[in-house]
């Protein structure tokens, strides 16, 4: 992840298309330009995995039906602890014989649809519920050395907590963070950052207007401010957190993607 | 049967129970639905009749009249012990031929489930499921049947004027248990069971009871209960700390928390859940969707912890607690240790 | 092996909202989706065929958009899929649903295995699925938590109950019911969902499964809906308690020990 920073590369979410759509090739094939255009930029395409429990394709299936090129430096993976348990293992496989190299592992949302990992699945015993942890653990070692590893960091939920957990992902085998959204200089996020400087830590940049589905997304109110402006506040985020990566969330493909290119600099 | 006209409908007479037998024990749900029907057949000026089958029953059976039974069919035979229903379907629909029920009601349990369609689909007859009312018009005996549906969303009312028997199942602790009244007595027939009712075919090898893993929300005092709110399997073992420094409370679930993989399906309350009638229900960080109201509301007490206190579990609420729920519940346990 | 597994297309009603003023449900926008419990009704269709050979054909009687619904237990692997679509068999209730249901398995011909969901979400009745073993008199198991053993003419299952469970043996042909404990339902592939939209789904009228047209559609229908209304909501005038996290601690404290609770 180191490499991103230094290289100053975004890393851009795409969003799968989802299961119940009812133009499903129209969205593969924006997935599909969305997803060049960021290989094309020198990005890093970052697709989600069900995210808010709404059932979705899974990337390396899409990857594999619509024959995209995989650079390994420039696709990453989010991957939750709401699959079977071989599916997980199908994921896996498809993403190491892909050359996919980069996971951003999540404890992840449900849906009636969407099976929880089981202990057993992952071979532990001394857990009653899978999380982001067990599911490192599983992939650390089923899978040595051929991953790297990041997860998640919600400076919106009881801080301490959050360091509690934050302690076991990294003894677990992180290797990168990847924040929730901010919208401005956020002082939970600076300690993170001070107490594992040998860490690089990505800051989510929320390029939506929309300020409420960053509320919904975070579990969090986040008071709504009429004059949010995200490409600036991405600016500002550059400016508070240099040492840092950027993950854009809901980026505009068609409204702001030509008006990042030179933002990092 | 289909029936065409009233003088039809009136060869139809009383009111029949369908006694749940568990382990050769007559099950609570049954005396909750002669409660019932004892209203029914009261409006009609007939009788409560309840139909056991089981083997060893009898004595069971006795009690039934003090709920406010009039008769009592017992089938006893070695060969009901275990449920099979296709055996106990052939049985009701020989004592339906031969008695002519006005009303056959059932335990909506997973037995009655199981059973009563069958019989009602071999009688032609019309069934409604999961009943939360029932009443009866006094002329012509046909039976209204209020259910909720589309997921608790809507009450509907259901009739079926042109059949007899008349079916519906109620959920255990639906009704209220009527208090018994020892120096009741009744008629109790003996029917036998013949050669034709058995299915041989369906062979029970084992029967297993576990209430090791049953989550009894049904006996409880007390239930606390957690949805969406408590965001992970983390918070819920908050509530189960919480739980065991209230003594003797159980901890429930909705739905979403259930979806979302954070607590066994045991611990559902709702529609889709179990209904409970505890003293005090206490909803950590659950909406309110009418399908979990539709499975607590008639709890004693209803205490609400939610930092939207917009919320229709916050209205409906004895007590609307509004806080973050993961500052305020573990205060609470910090609190009753200082009692 | 021929197993026919039986879903439904229902309104997604976890996602229903009531309109605060008229204590209505919303129906605009709520999706129609292929019934929850029949997902573990296709997988073990799908399962026990790829276990011991044969054919899975999921058929459903609905409105004709109720093809997405087959469409996706296409996706997730059944072999062959049906739609009972008419008029006539609008308004059916579990009886007459049940008729049809059962109508059309024989038609098929030479079924062993009916599987079936143990209820639908929108009515939660739990009654097509013992329904149709009644109409075609075949022997039943509901609420089945496992499959244990099958061989070509029998099957041994683990039927779920308040108390526990037990463990009986049915022979073909039969019915079941599945609760969710019975396995974990696959997601779709998108190599499945591509495939699916291709598949032509045959429709039935109640001409070709012979059905008694007395028998079905609401006249069919031993019960009628003569009323909906809301549902009663319980009244309370809501006490509040704010204040900070310890304040609202102690109050809550103080109710519950007025009421001898604690």
């Amino acid at each position: 992840m180191l490499h991103h920073i230094r290289n100053k590369i975004y890393l851009v979410e795409v969003l799968p298309p989802k299961q119940d759509s009812e133009k499903l090739e129209k969205d593969l094939e924006k997935f599909s330009n969305k997803y060049t255009r960021v290989m094309e930029s020198g990005y890093c395409a970052c697709i989600t995995d069900n995210a808010m429990g709404l059932l979705s394709f899974q990337g390396p299936e899409i990857i594999e039906e619509l024959k995209l090129p995989v650079m390994p430096e420039q696709v990453m993976i989010h991957l939750n602890t709401f699959h079977r348990k071989d599916d997980l293992d199908n994921i896996l496989e498809s993403c190491k014989s892909k050359g996919i190299k980069y996971l951003l592992i999540i404890t992840g949302d449900g849906s009636d649809r969407l099976p929880k990992l089981r202990p057993s699945d992952v071979d532990t015993t001394d857990v009653e519920s899978v999380t982001s942890v067990e599911l490192l653990k599983y992939i650390n070692r089923e899978y040595p050395d051929s991953f790297v590893l990041g997860v998640a960091f919600n400076p919106y939920e009881p801080e301490e907590h959050e360091f509690e957990k934050m302690e076991r992902k990294i003894k677990a085998g992180a290797t990168f963070i990847i924040t929730q959204p901010l919208i401005e200089k956020n002082e939970v996020v600076d300690r993170l950052i001070k107490k594992y400087p040998e860490i690089p830590v990505v800051v989510e940049a929320w390029m939506s207007r929309k300020l409420y589905l960053l509320s919904e997304a975070v579990g969090y109110e986040i008071p709504e401010n009429k004059e949010f402006d995200p490409i600036s506040t991405l600016k500002m985020l550059h400016r508070l957190y240099p040492e840092c990566g950027i993950y854009l969330s809901l980026l505009g493909f068609k409204t702001q993607y030509h008006l990042i290119k030179d933002t990092w600099t | 049967m289909k029936v065409f006209t009233d003088n039809e409908k009136k060869e139809y007479r009383n009111i029949w129970v369908v006694a749940e037998v568990l382990s050769g024990e007559i099950q609570p749900v049954t005396h909750e639905l002669i409660g019932a029907a004892r209203t029914l057949a009261d409006v009609r000026k007939s009788e409560v009749w309840v139909v056991v089958m089981g083997s060893g029953i009898e004595k069971t059976s006795e009690l039934l009249f003090s709920y406010g039974a009039d008769v009592a069919i017992i089938v006893d035979n070695p060969s009901l012990f275990g449920f099979i229903d296709e055996t106990e379907t052939k049985i009701m629909k020989r004592l339906i031929k031969k008695y002519k029920p006005e009303i056959v009601i059932c335990g909506a349990t997973t037995r009655g489930r199981s059973l009563i369609p069958r019989i009602a689909v071999m009688n032609y007859s019309g069934l409604t499921a999961d009943c939360t009312g029932l009443s009866i018009d006094s002329d012509n005996g046909d039976l209204l049947q209020t259910r909720p549906a589309f997921g608790g969303n809507i009450m509907a009312t259901i009739r079926s004027s042109n059949h007899r028997p008349q079916m519906a199942t109620v959920r255990p602790r639906v009704m209220k248990s009527p208090e018994p009244d020892p120096s009741r007595t009744g008629r109790m027939i003996k029917e036998k069971m013949i050669p034709g009712d058995s299915t041989k075919t369906k062979n029970i090898i084992d029967i297993f009871h576990n209430t090791e893993t049953a989550v009894n929300l049904a006996d409880a005092q007390i239930i606390i209960s957690g949805g969406r709110g408590m965001k992970g399997p983390e918070g819920f073992k908050l509530l189960k700390q919480f739980a065991k420094r209230v003594g003797g409370a159980a901890v429930g679930a909705s739905r979403a928390a259930v979806d979302s993989g954070w607590i066994p399906y045991a611990h559902q309350v709702g529609q889709t859940g179990q209904t409970v009638q505890t003293k005090v229900y206490i909803a950590c960080g659950i909406s309110g969707q009418i399908q979990h109201l539709v499975g607590m509301q008639s709890c004693d007490l209803i205490i609400a912890i939610d930092k939207n206190s917009d919320t229709p579990m916050m209205q409906i609420a004895d007590i609307a607690v509004v806080g973050d729920l993961f500052e305020i519940i573990p205060e609470v346990i910090k609190e009753i240790a200082n009692l | 092996m021929k197993i026919v597994v039986c879903i439904k297309q229902v309104p997604a009603t976890h996602d229903a909202k009531i309109d605060p003023e008229t204590k209505r449900i919303i129906r605009e926008g709520i999706k129609a989706i292929l019934n929850p419990f029949d997902n573990y009704a296709l997988e073990e269709g799908i399962q026990l065929r790829d276990q011991f050979g044969g054919e899975v054909i999921a058929i459903s009687m609905g409105p004709q958009k109720a093809e997405n619904s087959l469409r996706e237990a296409i996706s997730v692997g059944v072999d062959r899929a049906i739609l009972l679509s008419d008029r006539a068999f609008g308004g059916s209730d579990t009886w007459a649903t049940s008729y049809v249901l059962a109508k059309a398995i024989k038609k098929i011909g030479n079924v062993d295995l009916v599987i079936c969901g143990k209820q639908a979400i929108d009515g939660d009745t739990a009654q097509v699925g013992p329904g149709i073993a009644a109409h075609l008199d075949w022997l039943q198991a509901t609420y089945v938590m496992a499959v244990d053993e099958i061989s070509s003419s029998s099957i041994r299952v683990k039927r779920m109950h308040e108390d526990g469970y037990d463990v009986c043996e049915i022979p073909f042909p039969a019915v079941i019911t599945v609760v969710k404990d019975i396995n974990i339902p696959r997601v779709p592939s998108l190599k499945g969902v591509l495939a699916s939209k291709k598949y032509k789904i045959p429709v039935w009228k109640p001409d070709d499964i012979d059905a008694d047209k007395s028998k079905i559609g609401l006249d069919g229908s031993p019960t009628r809906v003569v009323k909906t209304q809301p549902p009663p909501f319980r009244h309370a005038s809501t006490k509040k308690i704010e204040g900070t996290p310890n304040d609202c601690a102690r109050s809550l404290l103080k109710e519950l020990r007025m009421r001898s609770i604690i």
